[in-house]
């Protein structure tokens, strides 16, 4: 169904309830493992997944349709995120790399990544980004969004975020070589 | 020599790099948002008071603490009130035995009534003219004339 369709019927008091149903089934996939990417853990991620829909429908009626409806959604699941996140390092009242490092343990733990050693180096490169810049490496590298969609999604101008993606490469990339060539020099 | 590593040659996993969630996990999500989403709306109750519009939480709050004030004081005019009506009760006898015993006794003559018939005696006398005042002021020896 459309957006514009699911919108219509949301606002029809009988079929709010149905239309809000096709929307979480619509979107839930992609919000997920766009919140997963970014807590790691799945009981995190879930959590989160339905404050956003929640927010969601408590805020929908106020949509204005000024961006699009995903774009809006995204931006509520990135809020969402990068909250908990923030919510998370001053629970913990130690250094940044603690909450980082309980991230990169649930990594370690997941089972996709078991034996695939590039893949779990990449992974724990990305999580030592900082939580907006691995953000924006997220959404173009796995979820491959234009920049001017992303611009909206993270109030960011198109040119931050095409560098910030492009610093995030570079800090990846050397990551990965150094932990490949531990020796040191070329 | 080391290789170095780029991203652009390594083959992107997609979009979903970790594990999957729990088989079923989608198909049970959108019933579990729904159940939360739905229950407020079933319970309006005390809840639904925040919800109210600003000018009638204030209205109801006012009349809770009118009502409350006005409460109070019914209440405290109510318990001045009955230990006068339990005085009344005591007998007389009763009462003038406790003031007249004890470390400081009131005396007979100060429980005495006065004649309420003899109140309108003092009038005549308390009716003065004002050269009557001034004859009887002029007439007092002051403290100044000492000095003179």
């Amino acid at each position: 169904m459309e957006d514009h369709e699911i919108l219509a019927k949301f606002h029809a008091p009988a079929s709010r309830n149905l239309a809000f149903n096709q929307l979480v089934r619509k979107y839930q996939q992609k919000v997920y493992w766009h919140v997963r990417k970014m807590v790691i853990d799945h009981a995190d991620a879930d959590d989160l997944t339905q404050d956003v829909f929640v927010k969601v429908w408590k805020n929908l009626e106020n949509f204005r349709q000024d961006a699009q409806l995903f774009t809006w959604i995204y931006r509520i699941a990135t809020n969402e995120c990068l909250s908990f996140l923030q919510s998370k390092r001053r629970r913990f009242f130690l250094p940044l790399n603690d909450v980082g490092a309980e991230l990169a343990a649930k990594l370690e733990a997941d089972p996709t990544l078991a034996g695939d050693e590039i893949e779990l180096k990449l992974q724990r490169a990305i999580l030592r980004l900082p939580d907006k810049q691995r953000l924006v490496f997220n959404l173009r590298y796995y979820d491959e969004m234009p920049y001017e969609q992303m611009a909206e999604v993270t109030g960011t101008s198109v040119g931050a975020l095409k560098a910030s993606y492009h610093h995030a490469a570079r800090k990846i990339e050397e990551y990965i070589t150094k932990a490949d060539n531990p020796g040191g020099a070329n | 020599m080391q290789t170095p590593f780029r991203l652009d040659a390594h083959p992107r996993r997609g979009p979903q790099p970790l594990s999957s969630p729990p088989a079923g996990y989608f198909e049970q999500l959108p019933t579990r948002i729904m159940a939360q989403v739905a229950a407020p709306a079933r319970r309006p109750g005390l809840a639904g008071l925040w919800q109210a519009p600003g000018y009638l939480r204030t209205g109801l709050a006012s009349t809770l603490l009118l009502g409350t004030f006005a409460a109070s004081l019914w209440l405290g005019g109510a318990q001045q009130a009955a230990p006068a009506a339990s005085l009344y009760a005591v007998p007389r006898a009763q009462l003038v035995e406790y003031l007249t015993s004890g470390e400081t006794p009131v005396d007979m003559l100060d429980l005495a009534e006065l004649p309420t018939h003899q109140l309108g005696l003092t009038a005549r006398y308390l009716q003065p003219s004002a050269t009557e005042l001034t004859e009887a002021l002029d007439a007092q020896p002051t403290e100044e004339a000492g000095l003179l």
